[in-house]
């Protein structure tokens, strides 16, 4: 039985922020900047969250099902590092804003960065027990940066974003190559969100686990495999990206220590097989759980799909988990993926100035985890809104109300 | 310093200098930080295990964490290296 991926989108929210513009404002070491391989970031409003990013990101998917096809969506799991609440998971939101049928399972799962990945192979055991025959399920990772240390050198990279994927048994975008999976955890105290508006860590240290992570998971798959290659049994690679120049590093590491490669050697094939995952990620910056997801959307639009290729991907989540699998991608996803425009998205973003962002960030502050009562108010950011967001269709948070969040269509 | 620690010192500054392409090698001393001599977070890791590599020693990662100048680099390598 075939199982994967049938359909995917991503949101990358409404407004934009310029990387080197930022790193001159924070007067941050410019050598930096070059090595983070990112021009913009995508900045979420005080009126969007990870429910909007989530609908948002999945709507087009759920509008393109016939109703039959939309009534056998039957497991809606959201993986997120930015969630609203200890009990009530995104999913019973997204599943109502989607307006979904109720035969149907809602949870949210999170482990850092890997939250995006453990909702997806969860909904692919769902769908591949065949204990419901032609079920559906939507997974999304969505997720916001929390930039609560301005300045810092992590600043640059928190990104707002979300990828939804429609997992079944006709999968025309990604054919999971079901079993083929290596993974790797342990506990490592590397980056973590301990209070709802602290994003913290070490970030040597989860450079270190992630190698870490990559190295041993792809063993573990290359052990599960027979006559599996790094370099031979891969068309493609798409690695959860924190920063691009973060995956260029970690590719280089991994081929020089299976095929001793030299700098150039790392440098072509770099260029070759993973550059092109990496268009979307140096646009939107880091967006956690759904940040290899966001990869491999750039992947599919930027390679060369005219025969089957076969893509690896490597996803990681800090404290930590990693997973080496991997996919066939076709024709037939060029042709799925080509309604959705997700360039175009990302270019009508509206750019901001330092002192927007600035603004943003602190009207964003005032939306505490854990309010009771709350109406949004546009006043601060009304300009922005307007051009950014009104009229556009798109779901946005009116206000909470006895903890109760109530959204909206811009 | 003593001949072993010179030894591993040296295979350090050899990838000092592998890994940051075009740094005189005049400028690498046991006192800098790999950050001053301008490595990013991947270079410093790369320097730490290609170093560990030369020296054929199997050094956790994490244990090379925290090492905040070539000196505590090289204290590292040398208790794994047993000398």
């Amino acid at each position: 039985m075939r199982v994967g991926i049938e359909a995917i989108n991503f949101y990358g929210g409404a407004t934009v922020l310029d990387i080197r513009s930022l790193f001159e404002a924070r007067q941050l070491d410019l050598r930096r900047f070059d090595n983070l391989m990112l021009q913009r970031k995508s900045v979420a409003l005080p009126c969007e969250d990870p429910v909007t990013f989530a609908v948002n990101a999945a709507r087009p998917l759920v509008e393109a099902l016939t109703p039959a096809e939309r009534a056998r969506i039957e497991l809606v799991v959201c993986g997120s590092e930015s969630g609203i609440d200890f009990g009530k998971s995104l999913s019973t939101y997204v599943h109502h804003y989607l307006g979904l049928g109720r035969t149907c399972r809602l949870f949210e799962v999170k482990q850092a960065c890997y939250g995006g990945t453990a909702a997806l192979q969860t909904a692919v055991g769902f769908i591949a027990s065949q204990a419901s025959p032609g079920a559906k399920a939507l997974v999304i990772g969505t997720d916001i940066g929390r930039a609560t240390i301005r300045g810092s050198y992590v600043e640059p990279s928190q990104g707002a974003g979300a990828v939804a994927m429609l997992v079944g048994q006709d999968p025309a975008v990604l054919e999971l190559d079901f079993g083929a999976n290596g993974y790797h955890g342990y506990e490592v105290m590397d980056t973590c969100r301990p209070a709802a508006d602290v994003e913290t860590g070490d970030s040597d240290l989860s450079l270190i686990a992630y190698l870490d992570c990559l190295e041993h998971s792809f063993a573990e798959y290359a052990r599960r495999v027979e006559g599996a290659d790094f370099v031979d049994t891969f068309d493609y690679l798409a690695f959860h990206t924190p920063f691009p120049g973060m995956v260029k590093g970690a590719h280089r590491m991994l081929l020089r220590k299976l095929k001793g490669a030299s700098p150039a050697v790392a440098e072509a094939d770099f260029n070759r097989r993973v550059a092109p995952s990496l268009r979307y990620c140096q646009e939107v910056g880091n967006i956690y759980s759904a940040t290899v997801y966001l990869a491999l959307c750039g992947l599919l639009d930027g390679a060369d799909l005219s025969v089957p290729r076969r893509i690896g991907l490597f996803s990681y989540g800090s404290g930590c988990c990693g997973e080496f699998f991997s996919g066939v991608a076709g024709p037939e996803a060029r042709a799925r993926l080509g309604a959705l425009r997700k360039a175009e998205h990302l270019a009508q973003r509206i750019p901001l100035t330092l002192p927007q962002y600035e603004q943003l960030i602190d009207a964003g502050l005032e939306w505490v985890f854990g309010i009771q009562d709350k109406e949004v108010d546009l006043t601060p950011y009304r300009d922005l809104y307007d051009r950014a967001l009104a009229g556009r269709g798109l779901l946005v948070l009116r206000r909470i109300r006895g903890y109760h969040r109530e959204y909206d269509w811009s | 310093m003593d001949p072993e620690t010179q030894r591993i010192f040296e295979v350090v500054k050899a990838n000092v200098v592998k890994v940051l392409t075009g740094l005189d090698p005049a400028l690498v001393t046991i006192e800098r930080s790999l950050t001053e001599l301008g490595a990013n977070s991947v270079d410093r890791v790369e320097v730490v295990m290609y170093s560990a590599e030369d020296l054929g020693l199997d050094v956790p990662r994490a244990e090379l964490h925290g090492a905040r100048n070539l000196a505590d680099l090289v204290a590292v390598l040398r208790r794994h290296a047993g000398a």
